[in-house]
């Protein structure tokens, strides 16, 4: 679903991230793993299209992002690192708006926005102006823009960051369930490392930009706990 | 297609649900009936005055010309005000979707650059003709009291149209330059007024070699003969190059955002 062929990407003379390569199977859930500053965000920029990597392919869905970049991008759902959000706009009319961005037909929008709100329990609130809204509630927004044209591949960067442990409880549920249930491949970020261990089956360690480490989390366990080996990889950048 | 009238439909609507939207509106209203009352009060004046002498009497259909002394004398104004009014529409085009980390939405879905850049474009656009209509609607009153010329008077409403296509597609080109709106509205603003006071510096060189060039960048130069009822193709290659050279650069600039 993802494939990552010696991905490079130089700021100036700052190499964020340096030839990493990975495959991502159908239905897998993989934990983007780093300390701050290690390249995840990069990484994932590259993967969606908006950032066109120094180096390196990209497919996704099978999709080439050079060759055919429009095919690649309506196959991600991408929730960055600050959901892009218009504060002004009602929660219902900015998920139809990214539906019709990304190619949703018409005759289907009303009801793959409803599914989106539903899925991230934002019925409630559908016709409040985003601006209006606790953070909870905006990281939600922007998941629901992320899942609203039912992509094939959700890059989530640090999804669940600055909610609170029940919020936290209900995006995990719902990202296992776009997983397991629908087929989604997932990519997501972060640096907490029991969030991890609940939803992803496998873990990519990321530090100065290169992949240390890419593995089942049982491997990965069998060598430490995961913060060990966090610690202990994170250290070598 | 449906990616920019999307991308223009949403401008639109975050537009007037601000209050920006309203205040503008309501002060180029008044503005424009204050310009519009002004020129036909001037206009009566002046057709008394020459009334008030009996020999001047056969020049008086020559003189009381509604076009000329009215119409296009208003619209000349609106030069000055679309230069201060445009940047508002625009400072928020581009520069906002940075700011709020909206651009990369937009660049991360199947839309290319020059959609999004046409949609902003187009949303722009549409304020510009409900300006132009305003203006329209006061001209449309000449015609129920009066007999002014059909042609000219659209001549000169198309002239300040493309005027403010031109200043709307520069704007949004600056739009793409900062992360600040506030920025993005005071440089439009401050080019508008250079490309308006060329003129006077052409006027200051004596030179007529040096002159003429700068004369030719001129705004206004491009706008008078429509007001006099005439629109010539050099005005029309004018400003479809302008628009066609700042839009082009505004899809460069968001382009570029990909590479830092």
């Amino acid at each position: 679903m993802i494939e990552v062929e010696g991905l490079s990407r130089r700021y100036g003379d700052v190499v964020a991230v340096s030839d990493v390569s990975f495959n991502v199977q159908r239905g897998e859930v993989v934990g983007f793993l780093g300390p701050n500053g290690a390249g995840k965000t990069t990484t994932m920029r590259m993967i969606t299209g908006f950032l066109p990597p120094s180096q390196g392919q990209v497919a996704v869905a099978g999709h080439d992002l050079e060759a055919a970049p429009l095919d690649a991008r309506r196959a991600v759902g991408y929730l960055p690192e600050t959901p892009p959000l218009y504060p002004e706009m009602r929660v219902s009319d900015y998920v139809r708006y990214v539906a019709a961005l990304k190619d949703v037909p018409r005759s289907e929008r009303s009801e793959k926005v409803e599914k989106a709100l539903e899925a991230c329990a934002l019925a409630d609130v559908s016709r409040k102006v985003i601006g209006r809204l606790s953070k909870g509630y905006r990281q939600r927004v922007g998941l629901a823009q992320a899942i609203v044209h039912e992509p094939e591949v959700l890059v989530l960067d640090e999804p669940t960051a600055g909610l609170d442990p029940q919020q936290i409880n209900e995006i995990r549920r719902l990202i296992s369930a776009l997983a397991e249930e629908e087929g989604r491949t997932v990519i997501l970020s972060t640096h907490i490392l029991p969030e991890v261990e609940n939803i992803c089956k496998r873990v990519l360690l990321i530090s100065g930009g290169r992949i240390r480490l890419d593995g089942p989390l049982d491997e990965v366990r069998g060598t430490g706990t995961l913060e060990e080996v966090f610690l202990r990889e994170a250290s070598v950048g | 297609m449906s990616h920019v009238l999307a991308i223009c439909g949403r401008e639109l609507r975050s537009l007037f649900a601000t209050p920006t939207a309203y205040v503008l509106l309501a002060f180029y209203l008044i503005f424009a009936g204050f310009v519009f009352t002004g020129s036909l009060r001037i206009f009566l004046e002046q057709v008394e005055q020459v009334q008030a002498i009996p020999q001047y009497a056969q020049y008086l259909e020559l003189f009381a010309n509604l076009n000329l002394r009215v119409i296009a004398p208003a619209l000349g104004t609106f030069i000055l005000l679309f230069i201060f009014v445009i940047p508002f529409l625009t400072m928020r085009a581009f520069s906002e979707e940075r700011a709020n980390g909206t651009i990369e939405l937009l660049l991360t879905s199947p839309v290319s650059t020059w959609q999004i850049v046409l949609g902003k474009y187009l949303a722009v656009l549409c304020w510009v003709g409900i300006f132009v209509l305003a203006a329209a609607a006061f001209s449309g009153m000449l015609f129920v009291y009066g007999n002014p010329e059909l042609g000219w008077t659209v001549a000169g409403h198309l002239g300040i149209f493309l005027l403010g296509a031109a200043l709307a597609a520069m704007g949004c080109f600056i739009s793409s330059l900062t992360r600040s709106p506030i920025i993005a509205g005071v440089i439009a603003l401050l080019a508008g007024l250079l490309l308006f006071m060329l003129n006077f510096l052409a006027g200051a060189i004596e030179n007529p070699v040096l002159a003429a060039p700068i004369r030719y960048l001129a705004l206004e130069n491009h706008v008078d003969k429509s007001l006099s009822g005439l629109i010539r193709l050099q005005d029309l290659v004018y400003f479809g190059v302008l628009i066609v050279l700042f839009l082009t650069l505004a899809r460069t600039a968001l382009e570029s955002l990909r590479w830092r």
